[in-house]
């Protein structure tokens, strides 16, 4: 580990060094009038951000909601050296919530190379990365395990990054690979509902391994429309020692052993189409996560002989989203209609506590008033067995006996880019 | 679950043999790209294309930091964006 950082210091050095050639405007003296270029600032402050404001109506409930007040703060020292941060906050269910959503450093070390230091916001997919921002979002919320509350994912983790995007002939490679604090694995002694979970939110962490993480993107087109994008993510969550190790009952129980290994497909084709009259945009996302086998105990069970139970710790969740919008029609109104549906999935691990399979069928129209301000009107259709009804399916009772609930929300929704 | 895997790993190989296959050619082409071109080819795929008159020079400068880390834009792509946004501002 010392040896990574000193050798990331040195070629943070070299980099310096490197940069330090840059030309100086050059004046002869030789002209009457001297028309001195204007200086470019060396150094810029700038505040932006995001907003949604919004309504859920679904046929029991109808609320004003602000699913998001996001400011971004940029820092650029020079033209290879920026901070970047995100204050998240939001206001939901009653609920007011301040989180940092990312706080990093990054600097162009040399071309096609990015160095990144901070809470980075994870190259995990794509979403998460690239499209949460509620002005990036063509649908009003994130789709189903990729959203900030009991998502699937990483989102954002204290960590560093190498970064950046190399040509290779008439296609493109985009690669990310970091090495972060990493989640911590919910064993069951904090609420046993949730035991076998990942939880992301782990600032101080657990024990001495890191988690890694890369993703490979490709552009196999030359104008860049299509990316495929590949993802690994692979970290030891469990706590070093035993969390039951006063407990002579349980004390076997240990979870430091444990693995978890997510992957991801992730695809985005974007290209403005002349016989459509209009810009196609593709996305979609396939993840999984699978966390290795471990034992638990159930809850109000101290019978040493049922008190024990385990699963296939396996989740997957999948989004498919298409959007269209005639911008070349002639019509000014037209053009800044667009078009949107999104299918979304998110099933959690069968037999576990938090066992849950949901579905969404999202519509969406929306109204474009300029490049970053848009209204968003949805429909949605969501079916599914929510985690916790299953509760007791332990080992067996499988979810189709349970009774699926759908639910259809109508939102509309504000968002700006500030 | 191992199917997709498979189909993954095969994906993935056939995409980065092609990536290898086409990297001996000459990208003439791709160098010969102007900034608006690269403009309007990339600055499209997540969120709706600013125009140039949206923002500052210095401002242009920020910016084209900030996306060429979030998008991993190649650094020739990046120079070329920014200094387009520049001269149409
Ligand atoms: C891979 C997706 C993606 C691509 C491609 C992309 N952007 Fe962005 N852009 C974003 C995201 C995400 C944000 C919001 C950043 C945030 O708020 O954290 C953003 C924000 C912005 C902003 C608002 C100011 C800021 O820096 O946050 C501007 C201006 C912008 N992009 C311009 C561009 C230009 C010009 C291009 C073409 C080179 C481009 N973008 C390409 C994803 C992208």
């Amino acid at each position: 580990m010392i040896r990574k950082i000193i050798l990331l210091i040195l070629v943070m050095g070299i980099g310096k060094s490197y940069a330090q050639d840059t030309k100086e405007p050059q004046n002869d003296g030789t002209a009457t009038e001297v028309v001195t270029p204007p200086k470019e600032e060396k150094s810029h402050f700038m505040l932006r951000g995001f907003a949604q404001f919004g309504l859920d109506a679904s046929s029991d409930n109808v609320e004003f909601n602000m699913t998001s007040f996001n400011p971004v703060i940029l820092y650029r020292q020079g033209d290879r050296f920026l901070f970047e941060s995100e204050l998240e906050m939001e206001y939901m269910s009653n609920e007011f919530s301040l989180n940092l959503g990312y706080a990093s450093a990054s600097y162009i070390i040399t071309k096609g190379v990015t160095v990144k230091v901070g809470k980075i916001l994870i190259p995990f997919g794509e979403f998460g990365e690239k499209l949460h921002p509620s002005w990036v979002n063509r649908m009003a919320d994130a789709p189903l395990g990729l959203g900030h509350d009991g998502g699937m994912l990483p989102m954002a983790d204290i960590g560093v990054e190498l970064r950046g995007g190399l040509q290779m002939g008439k296609s493109k490679l985009s690669y990310s690979i970091y090495c972060v604090n990493g989640p911590r694995l919910k064993d069951g002694t904090m609420g046993q509902e949730e035991a076998g979970m990942l939880s992301w939110e782990n600032m101080n962490d657990n024990n001495k391994n890191k988690a890694l993480g890369a993703r490979i993107g490709i552009l196999p087109l030359s104008n860049s429309s299509l990316e495929i994008g590949f993802s690994g993510y692979y970290a030891k969550p469990g706590n070093s020692t035993s969390p039951y190790a006063g407990d002579s009952m349980n004390m076997d129980l240990n979870y430091k052993d444990v693995t978890a290994l997510l992957t991801a497909i992730d695809l985005s084709y974007v290209k403005q189409i002349a016989p459509l009259k209009g810009v196609i945009d593709i996305k979609g996302q396939y993840n999984m996560s699978d966390v290795s086998n471990a034992t638990y105990l159930k809850p109000g069970d101290t019978n040493r002989l049922t008190n024990r139970y385990t699963f296939t710790n396996s989740s997957t969740a999948y989004y498919a989203q298409l959007a269209y919008r005639p911008t070349m029609a002639g019509n000014k109104i037209l053009k800044n209609i667009e078009v949107v549906g999104r299918y979304s999935v998110y099933n959690t691990p069968v037999g576990s506590l938090w066992e849950s399979t949901q579905s969404q069928i999202s519509l969406g129209l929306n109204y474009w008033f300029s490049w970053r301000t848009v209204l968003k009107v949805g429909y949605q259709m969501s079916d599914g067995v929510p985690a916790g009804m299953s509760g007791m399916s332990m080992g067996g009772a499988s979810m189709s006996s349970m009774s699926t609930s759908t639910v259809n929300t109508f939102q509309i929704h504000l968002a700006m880019g500030l | 679950m191992n199917k997709i895997k498979v189909i993954t790993g095969l994906m993935f190989s056939v995409l980065i043999a092609t990536i290898f296959t086409q990297s001996c050619t000459t990208s003439k082409m791709i160098e010969q790209k102007s900034g608006a071109q690269l403009w309007g080819e990339n600055c499209i795929r997540c969120h709706n294309m600013p125009s140039p008159a949206d923002f500052t020079d210095v401002q242009w400068a920020t910016i084209g930091l900030h996306m060429q880390d979030r998008v991993n834009l190649t650094d020739a792509e990046a120079k070329k964006i920014v200094d387009f946004m520049k001269s149409a501002n």
